[in-house]
């Protein structure tokens, strides 16, 4: 111990931000996932965009027409007559503004809240506590149904709110215990004796200490933002006049495709699903990997 | 002792505090909805009465609903009805008790979820296992690695409609949906028995193997850390053979978390597969949800949703109970949890 000196000790234990990125940079789980992630993506925004609302349309093409060589038509046409293809350039950014919205929401509330219990303590931290484990020990997919069930029609912006209301409780507790952790750690010490406030010390020394976490749990509840309203939607709670996979889905299997044999239909939403949450989790993987340090030497 | 009991004492609070949170949640958010409290129930019923007297039967309903009477009045009404054990009418389906209707439902659930849940563990536990031990020398357990992967970050929903496809409608070997043929008369004969056992296979399997892929993951590398361990070192050097290593240091001391990762999942199994459900048209507590839905049936969706906050919050709690008795490394110091 005698060989530690005064200012490393007193030093916030901070990564440099260049290193985090560089290690992520050769992750390979992460760079994988990542770059699915953003190809679907970059190909469904630019596709919708040269591709234009018209065969969205019911009626724009011919009912029930199998894939053939139009750019509309490369993944057939549904029973009211729209093009697969381009329900699905509308779908994928549609169950990512989900995705996005909710896990922002979820985890930046969870995190201050967090923060809030953990650094603060006190009665702040029992009421805040108990509040954690209530939301932690009831299935929130329940509570979507009921809210989802009352507002029928609602659109993806406040589904995806709705859906990051009740994404907090996990990163509230992870960023608890961590506060907890970290506050005993004499930089912060140093922090309170040379004046800093608590507001500052939160924001200035814990916070940035908590990113790389944050980033992990920030894809974790992306994953389940999306999850949560295919679910929704297969269960006819979607956003009815827009396009996500989960809407996709469900309308194929209200006009049953499954059974009339339109795959063209039905399989390339459940397939991008798959695929989705493959690349979303091997982001997460990797970016646990980097935030972890002790499961990088496994890895 | 008195660190256990202060711990119970703690648990329970959270189990009441969250029940009565739940409640009151539930109460309150359909008369949060912008217009009528229970708008749903008048559409519905203005649908299904028609003109013939339907003022009347709204009148009726709203009076068996308390809506007459004032929000605080309503609020302690609807907790002695709870009390009792009373969720109501269903309004699809009107004289029948929405209680009624969840006992009939529930047991598909439970079955269905009970089945999977144990054989998907086992099943997973034992090939996660010998895959953890095995390290690189068993390529065909290797090969399972990414297939067990995809499987646990594949949805349930997503893996039933692919086996609906597959296995109902291109090669028809299983039922497309129920839990038994129409018309039959549910009873204990073999016959009846081989029905639901036909009608089960693809609801379950979707569920199997969904969570197979998580225990399997789990399971080894549970095994793969401890492999790491001084005394499964000592133990080789002691000369032991390896399958009494494998089956009495490995596996045995990777259940405990496994063990707590299955009672998890039994505290969930009300809420474990809605959705499935819906796309078998399992007649369980999911595909009540989901008619309950599609009616508009207030009260039934409230009821299905109340059913479940409450057995997930009881076996949360008693997961919470029995923890410790299960592991003894748990111990109750001062600072608690």
């Amino acid at each position: 111990m005698a060989a530690v000196s005064v200012t490393e000790l007193v030093a916030p234990p901070t990564e440099e931000p260049r290193t985090v990125v560089s290690t992520l940079m050769e992750n390979r789980n992460f760079l994988i996932g990542a770059a699915i992630f953003l190809a679907l993506v970059v190909i469904a925004l630019v596709g919708g965009l040269l591709l234009g609302p018209g065969p969205l349309r019911s009626g724009a093409l011919k009912p029930k027409l199998a894939p053939g060589f139009d750019v509309a038509l490369w993944l057939g046409s549904t029973t009211l007559g729209q093009s697969v293809f381009a329900q699905i350039l509308q779908a994928i950014p549609g169950s990512c503004l989900v995705g996005l919205l909710a896990a922002l929401i979820g985890t930046s509330v969870g995190a201050l809240i967090g923060l809030a219990s953990g650094y603060f303590g006190g009665k702040v931290d029992a009421v805040l506590r108990v509040l954690v484990d209530v939301f932690l020990s009831v299935p929130s997919l329940l509570f979507l149904i009921l809210i989802a069930s009352l507002l029928r029609g609602v659109g993806v912006p406040l589904l995806a709110i709705i859906i990051g209301l009740f994404a907090w409780a996990w990163p509230a507790r992870a960023v608890r215990s961590q506060v907890l952790t970290l506050k005993e750690r004499p930089f912060v010490s140093v922090a309170q004796l040379s004046g800093m406030s608590g507001l500052e010390i939160v924001w200035n020394e814990l916070l940035p200490l908590l990113l790389p976490w944050l980033g992990a749990n920030f894809v974790n509840a992306f994953i389940a933002a999306v999850l949560a309203e295919s679910g929704l939607s297969i269960l006819g709670l979607g956003p009815q006049r827009d396009m996500t996979l989960g809407m996709m889905i469900y309308w194929s299997l209200n006009y049953s495709a499954v059974l009339q044999n339109l795959w063209w239909w039905w399989l390339p939403p459940v397939l991008l699903l798959i695929i989705f949450f493959m690349a979303l989790y091997l982001i997460h993987i990797g970016l646990d990997e980097v935030s972890n340090p002790r499961l990088r030497q496994s890895g | 002792m008195s660190g256990y009991l202060r711990y119970l004492g703690g648990r329970l609070v959270i189990f009441v505090v969250t029940v009565f949170i739940s409640i009151t949640v539930v109460f309150v958010i359909p008369r949060l909805v912008p217009g009528d409290p229970l708008g749903a129930i008048s559409i519905k019923l203005s649908q299904v009465g028609g003109n013939l007297g339907s003022r009347a039967l709204i009148d009726e309903y709203m009076h068996r609903f308390g809506l007459d009477k004032s929000v605080p009045e309503q609020y302690l009404a609807y907790l002695g009805q709870l009390a009792q054990g009373d969720l109501g009418y269903s309004i699809s389906n009107f004289p029948t008790r929405v209680q009624d209707m969840l006992a009939s439902a529930l047991p598909w659930t439970i079955g269905l979820l009970t089945v999977t849940t144990l054989l998907s563990w086992l099943l997973g536990s034992l090939i996660g296992a010998l895959s953890g031990w095995s390290g690189g020398r068993s390529r065909p357990l290797q090969v399972l690695v990414p297939v067990a992967l995809v499987l646990y970050t594949t949805p349930y929903y997503i893996l039933a409609i692919i086996l609906v496809f597959l296995l109902a409608y291109l090669w028809p070997i299983f039922p497309l949906s129920g839990a038994y043929t129409v018309g039959l008369r549910p009873d204990l004969s073999p016959g009846f028995i081989l029905d639901v056992l036909r009608h089960g296979i693809l609801p379950a399997l979707s569920i199997i193997l969904v969570s197979l892929g998580w225990w399997f993951l789990s399971m080894r590398s549970l095994i793969i850390t401890l492999k790491g361990e001084d005394y499964m070192l000592w133990a080789e050097a002691e000369g032991l053979p390896p399958p009494k290593i494998f089956w009495a240091y490995a596996f045995r001391n990777a259940l405990l978390p496994q063990v707590t990762g299955l009672a998890l999942s039994l505290g969930n199994i009300v809420a474990g597969a809605l959705i499935t459900e819906t796309i078998f048209g399992y007649p369980g507590i999911g595909f009540l949800v989901y008619t309950a839905i599609k009616g508009l049936d207030f009260p039934v969706i409230q009821g299905c949703i109340l059913l479940v906050i409450l057995s997930v919050a009881t076996a949360n709690l008693l997961l919470d109970l029995a923890y410790p008795l299960i592991d003894p490394r748990i111990r109750f110091g001062a600072a608690g949890r």
